[in-house]
């Protein structure tokens, strides 16, 4: 079933002179693109570069205005991912496409069963991806249930996916967005056996790091163009970096730390669905960062904070009243602000307009006099807050959709700033956004601290925590397990705690909140108290 | 409203304008092939319902269809769905009458405590609907349904047994005693209703332009999660606009009582399907407040007029609920029509970004 390609010395595929035009813009501009049979290759670029369009078109799921697409050195027009797939061809999406409920063989061959008398044959589903198991060291059991694995093998699942289809080019879409730098560095073991087997892989993503350590050639887009096309081994982070962005970005800037006053939130015992027992205090004038790899309880902390979920038991307190039970409009009204994870289907109203988007929260109190909101000093207030965090916006009366993402980040952002709230909870707030607008939006929240504010830091980029966070705190399974000053953590101690590589013992002492669990917690091998941590997640 | 230009550019542009021209072209070819002129039978309904015969009728239907479209469409601001109008209807109809027949205050007085009833019942129960969402978790477009049917039941039972005129083979209460009703203008059939239910038309729009209320509402209809995640309380906000749906579907039914045949005739406000038309004419509008009056005075006019349309041609009035019907088929297909263009241009949207975003 995996056919041998016909001469390894042609391309896998190409994509030669590829122009595609969307009323306004050109998304992809004599666009080629070559990539070697058994390379890892990188598609590199901010949003909005092109690298999707140019990806969809490769896959069947756009046509080109302009330019052939070659697979195995035949010119080929696909007209659906189907055709794609036949050619040998294989997307692997950022959010997972499985059956939580199913087992791996289940999910593997889901849609391609072999068949026998026309009934599915199970035993040979289970025989195939135990070869293919077995053939690229993929280290995973075909009969666990998809739902209880963790997520880096649940990528290994979408892999196996692709093969069982006779996926000889593998495109994969931000692969390691929700994987620990752990299990990121596995995948790519995996990706390179798999190019040692002759397969081929494209791997979209802005993750330069990765990039760097896993790939062998790195092609940049910007703007619809490719602007370079590089030998990772010849290259480095700020070289790829200004080509995305067009001029040189200072990377993982490490900001000074703040000067910590009073404390502004503490949560004791904390206990909600999803949480458990956490325990930390934010001062004003402080950066707490939470690092952690999603899903391991930080969101639902967050929204325990600021009143979207029922707390369980324990007690929360904002500048020393007690706000455990306080509806979210009470917090705000006691000070606190809060920029949410998913910036379209909580933090905005996409639809609404770019004023409306500004005006919810000051809506109550600034801009209204008993009930009555005059548009006028919405829009007054809009144009204020576009001009002061840079959003780019036609105007205030535009939908807040027609946004790009890090200007959509800048008006959320800013609009809770302009709070001016004792307290600010920002979770990711760099996600999906552009590297130019990320330095933006991490001066801005440095600014607030300066200004004597309390930020609690929710981030997936632990360059991000690192730069930012005057403590950093690491959850894993619920619980706070780690804390650590500025600059006492590095990426793998912090990816360690991460993969629940600490005793979970409480960090935070209640005198001395700057502790670092590492003096605490033993510094014994990580695999012991990785098991530790594990039996206990059990208990 | 500010600048008239844009907006009739808009207007020319939005799927609403699109969904009525088709249901013309195609009401067309269907008279057409039913041997009539549609030109002919187009304008025997414009005739029927806007010449000085039949506005008086246009008005008085558009009162009905108005309020409840109103009624339908201030929860559906906020993304609610209120489909126990009949029964608001009908209770607010059944409180006006009662009150309207055994208030011993003056004919005056009496009057405007039967339209107070009326909102009261209406408002009462479909606060009710509301409670049984946020309590009890029954969603609100089935508890709002489902209480209708009993309401209808209690008025039948009510004018058929306490409230039944003695002697009359009819299920329907006494006539309203003189006095008890809204004044008419002049010797038209059009009443102080019709002024109720535009005032409340420009109240909502009032509401909802210029407080913040109805900013919460707006934004509650876009994204609900983005309206509690500022600290919109969702049961208070259900509750009170339910409250004010159901006290708007009161209104209708008492106007419906207090003008001809001033009493309670079983069935008589329901008939029609005023909630239904003014369901229609609410998501025609997307609930938005003037376009609510826009649509309802539309199906008003359809209405009407069709009636005369088959008094003097041989079109049967049908063809007005056809065309009625194709217009809402027509806008859900341009609205899934232009979200499947959202889906796919998915690209196109990254790409759009691009000029924007450098300079950050």
């Amino acid at each position: 079933m995996t056919p041998q390609p016909p001469d390894p010395s042609e391309p896998a595929f190409e994509l030669i002179g590829i122009s595609k035009e969307f009323p306004g813009t050109l998304a992809n501009d004599r666009v080629d693109l070559a990539v070697r049979r058994g390379e890892i290759h990188a598609l590199m670029g901010e949003n909005g570069a092109g690298k999707s369009t140019l990806m969809s078109v490769l896959y069947g799921m756009l046509r080109p205005d302009a330019g052939t697409v070659k697979v195995d050195g035949r010119e080929v027009s696909f007209a659906s991912p189907g055709d794609a797939m036949a050619a040998g061809l294989g997307m692997a999406h950022q959010s997972f496409k499985l059956f939580d409920s199913l087992t791996v063989t289940e999910n593997v061959v889901y849609g391609a069963e072999p068949r026998r008398y026309g009934f599915v044959d199970r035993a040979a589903a289970r025989r195939r991806v135990a070869e293919l198991v077995e053939a690229h060291g993929l280290a995973v059991d075909p009969d666990a249930r998809v739902g209880d694995l963790p997520v880096g093998v649940r990528q290994r699942v979408e892999i196996l996916k692709l093969l069982h289809r006779g996926a000889r080019t593998l495109i994969l879409d931000e692969p390691t967005a929700v994987l620990t730098p752990s299990e990121a560095d596995a995948l790519f073991g995996v990706l390179r056996s798999l190019t040692d087997a002759g397969r081929t892989v494209v791997l979209v993503t802005h993750k330069l790091r990765e990039v760097l350590e896993g790939s062998d050639n790195v092609t940049v887009m910007r703007d619809g163009r490719v602007v370079a096309r590089l030998r990772t081994a010849d290259t480095t982070a700020d070289e790829i970096a200004a080509a995305m962005t067009g001029r040189s970005v200072a990377l993982d800037r490490v900001y000074e730390t703040g000067a910590p006053g009073e404390e502004v939130l503490r949560v004791s015992g904390l206990t909600a669905a999803g949480v458990h027992d956490a325990e930390l205090t934010v001062r004003a004038g402080e950066i707490v960062g939470i690092a952690g790899v999603a899903g391991n309880g930080q969101s639902e902390l967050v929204e325990a904070l600021a009143g979207l979920r029922q707390v369980d038991s324990g007690r929360v307190m904002l500048s020393g009243r007690d706000i455990t039970h306080a509806s979210a409009a009470r917090r705000r009204v006691e000070g606190l602000a809060y920029v949410p994870e998913d910036r379209h289907a909580v933090g905005t109203a996409p639809a609404a307009s770019v004023a409306d988007n500004l005006a919810m929260g000051h809506h109550r109190t600034a801009l209204s006099h008993k009930g009555v909101l005059p548009p006028k000093s919405v829009r007054e207030h809009a144009v204020k807050l576009i001009e002061r965090f840079g959003v780019k916006a036609s105007s205030p009366g535009v939908a807040a959709s027609a946004l790009s993402g890090g200007n959509l980040q800048k008006l959320l952002i800013g609009r809770e700033i302009a709070h001016d709230a004792p307290l600010l909870l920002v979770e990711q707030p760099t996600r999906g956004v552009d590297i130019g607008a990320v330095q933006n939006i991490h001066e801005q929240l440095i600014a607030y601290r300066d200004a004597g504010h309390a930020v609690l830091l929710v981030s997936a980029e632990l360059s991000e925590v690192r730069g930012l966070a005057d403590r950093i705190l690491v959850m894993y399974e619920g619980r706070i397990v780690a804390s650590y000053p500025k600059g006492e953590a590095d990426e793998r101690t912090l990816g360690l705690a991460m993969a629940g590589g600490v005793d979970s013992a409480r960090p935070e002492a209640e005198a001395e909140p700057v502790v670092p669990a590492s003096r605490t917690a033993p510094t014994a091998r990580p695999e012991e108290t990785a098991q530790t941590a594990q039996t206990e997640k059990g208990a | 409203m500010a600048t008239t230009l844009p907006a009739a550019a808009r207007v020319l542009r939005s799927p609403v304008f699109f969904s009525v021209a088709a249901a013309l072209v195609i009401g067309a070819l269907f008279l057409i092939g039913t041997g009539a002129d549609p030109l002919t039978a187009y304008q025997a309904v414009l005739t029927g319902s806007l010449g000085s015969d039949g506005i008086g009728s246009t008005l008085t239907t558009g009162t009905s269809v108005l309020g409840m479209a109103l009624a339908l469409a201030i929860p559906l601001r906020a993304g609610l769905i209120n489909l126990g109008g009949d029964g608001q209807l009908v209770l607010g109809g059944i409180a006006a009458v009662a009150v309207g027949l055994y208030s011993p205050l003056p004919a005056p007085l009496t009057t405007v405590l039967a339209v107070l009833a009326g909102m009261a019942g209406g408002a009462l129960y479909a606060a009710l609907a509301a409670l049984c969402d946020i309590k009890f978790g029954v969603p609100l477009l089935v508890s709002s349904l489902l209480l209708s049917y009993p309401a209808g039941s209690l008025a039948s039972y009510l004018v058929r047994y306490p409230l039944k005129e003695p002697g009359s083979s009819l299920p329907q209460t006494e006539r309203l005693p003189d006095g008890v009703a809204l004044p008419a203008f002049g010797s038209s059939t059009v009443t102080l209703g019709l002024v109720l239910v535009a005032l409340a038309a420009v109240a909502y729009h009032v509401v909802d332009s210029r407080t913040t209320v109805g900013y919460e509402m707006r934004m509650t209809g876009l994204n609900r999660r983005f309206s509690a995640y500022a600290g919109v309380e969702r049961g208070r906000q259900t509750l009170q606009l339910m409250a004010v749906s159901g006290a708007i579907a009161g209104l209708v039914g008492a106007v419906g009582v207090l003008t001809f045949p001033f009493r309670f005739l079983d069935g008589s406000l329901t008939a029609p399907g005023y909630t239904w038309t003014g369901l229609t004419a609410a998501l025609l509008a997307a609930a938005a407040p003037l376009g609510t009056v826009l649509a309802s005075f539309f199906f008003a006019v359809l209405q009407v007029g069709g009636l005369s349309m088959e008094r003097t041609t041989d079109v049967p009035r049908e063809l007005t609920q056809v065309l009625q019907a194709i217009v809402i088929v027509f806008l859900a297909a341009r609205l899934r029509i232009t979200w499947r263009r959202r889906k796919s241009d998915e690209p196109q949207k990254e790409s759009r970004k691009d000029p924007r975003k450098v300079g950050a």
